[in-house]
């Protein structure tokens, strides 16, 4: 399969050094997680795939062509942040019709469009309501329609279910896990929640602690038992956890 | 209410409190001499002009600082002068450059609501939800629709504001820069009333104020703030 995503020595310092050197590729339609402790610079890693900030080192190649640091790239990017960041002085539907404007399609194909990633999400139905009147999942369900909506290269999410409750949470690993099956998209998703990661990767990194280095690489191709698995991650991460405290006082 | 008011107007006489009924049967004259119309249209078109300049100045001001950091400092400084100017220092300095005509209380209407409408209107810019501002470099919205998208709604809550308050201040400033040198508005014949010894009628005046600001709060900018934020 072709290479879609190549991340080459990446590397950022802010003052201090927060990703130290991180190289990886995916391929198209892998669905990758990026898993660490809080603060090692996950966020930071996919706010530079998205190229949404520069790094101080290496850099991004998103379908062979490299990323810039603001947005003059070409190739499409969605991203579903921590927050659902949709307009609440616009609907459901005007939220992604919104995002189709740039790409210069006529108004009935970004009703159509529109209608249809809402509905893959589920929200058939809910288009015309503003976001203040639905749930906070359903508001996160509206930004991965837009996000799908661009057709995007690489569909970035950064903990986008971080404020759901647990219940809700399952529901939409399994909601992402089969819009991923029905898309074929390519998906960087950063957690730190390992379950997660486990129940919908292709493949999961586990970054060091703070400054970032890849600590490991799996293919979670079913060859390890799940359970397993679960309790190496465990392991790495709090071995993570333990020397990033050691490192940075509380 | 009203009954003490009757009461203290019969203990102090017409001249110092007239009473309720006096007030409204001079109410009622003005309504039919149409003298009313002519003084509330003088104060009110003037108000229109001093005030309509005050918004226009005030969005471009803070078009200013939104696109650039150090105009914002600029215009910030600028308002908090003029935020600590009385209104008895534009009085005098209109008549100076203007002397004895319409341009005097426009001018100083202007000049009072200036300052509050655009620190209304620049803390709005500035409280633009940058993230949201980011979501749109990612999906490619260009200047113009992130301006129209997400710029102008966030602000639209502050303009409101800030003209409700300036417009209430419009229509009480300018009637004190009515007293002089012009002769029609409402702020001109509540001071002639005066002269004239016909207390009731400033109390008519002052009444008529009353119900313009009122009607205009609920009317105008209370309408229009719910129209323009039905999403909540």
């Amino acid at each position: 399969m072709a290479v879609m995503l190549e991340v080459a020595d990446v590397g950022k310092d802010f003052l201090i050094p927060i990703i130290d050197r991180v190289s990886f590729t995916a391929e198209a339609g892998e669905f990758v997680c990026l898993l660490g402790p809080n603060g090692c610079g996950k966020t930071t890693l996919l706010r530079i795939i998205g190229g949404l900030e520069a790094p101080t080192r290496g850099r991004v190649l998103l379908g062979g062509e490299p990323v810039a640091g603001d947005d003059r790239h070409r190739r499409t990017v969605g991203v579903v942040f921590q927050e659902d960041r949709l307009l609440p002085w616009l609907t459901v539907r005007q939220n992604v019709e919104l995002v189709l404007k740039p790409r210069g399609l006529a108004a009935t194909e970004r009703r159509d469009t529109a209608a249809r990633y809402l509905w893959m999400v589920g929200l058939a139905g809910f288009e015309d309501y503003y976001p203040g009147r639905v749930s906070g999942g359903m508001r996160q369900r509206a930004a991965i329609a837009r996000a799908l909506a661009v057709e995007p290269d690489v569909l970035l999410m950064d903990e986008p279910f971080g404020a759901l409750d647990a219940q809700n949470r399952r529901i939409m690993q399994k909601e992402v896990r089969r819009i991923w099956r029905e898309t074929g998209r390519t998906i960087v998703f950063v957690t730190h929640a390992i379950e997660e990661a486990v129940e919908i990767g292709t493949t999961l990194i586990m970054l060091s602690a703070r400054p970032a280095r890849i600590r490991a690489l799996i293919r979670n191709d079913g060859r390890v038992a799940r359970v397993t698995l679960i309790d190496d991650l465990n392991t790495m991460i709090m071995e993570e956890v333990e020397r990033q405290q050691t490192r940075t006082p509380a | 209410m009203l009954a003490v008011w009757s009461l203290l107007s019969w203990r102090y006489g017409a001249y110092v409190l007239p009473s309720p009924r006096s007030v409204i049967v001079g109410l009622v004259e003005i309504v039919r001499s149409g003298e009313i119309w002519k003084h509330t249209a003088a104060s009110l078109s003037r108000i229109v002009v001093g005030f309509g300049a005050a918004v226009v100045v005030s969005v471009l001001m803070a078009l200013g600082a939104f696109v650039s950091r150090a105009i914002r400092t600029v215009v910030q400084d600028a308002l908090a002068v003029l935020n600590s100017t009385s209104v008895f220092v534009w009085i005098v300095i209109s008549l100076i450059w203007f002397g004895l005509s319409n341009w005097a209380p426009i001018f100083t209407t202007f000049m009072i609501t200036l300052p509050v409408v655009a620190s209304n209107l620049v803390e709005g810019v500035a409280s633009v939800d940058r993230r949201l501002l980011e979501m749109g470099d990612v999906y490619r919205l260009s200047a113009a629709e992130k301006f129209t998208a997400i710029v102008i709604p966030s602000t639209v809550p502050y303009l409101i504001a800030g003209m409700k308050v300036g417009f209430g201040l419009a229509l009480k400033v300018s009637v004190v820069a009515e007293i002089f040198g012009v002769t029609t508005g409402i702020g001109y014949v509540m001071n002639y009333s005066r002269e004239i010894l016909a207390t009731q009628m400033v109390f008519v005046w002052a009444l008529v104020m009353i119900l313009i600001m009122m009607a205009t709060d609920k009317l105008v900018f209370d309408a229009a703030a719910r129209r323009l934020t039905r999403w909540r």
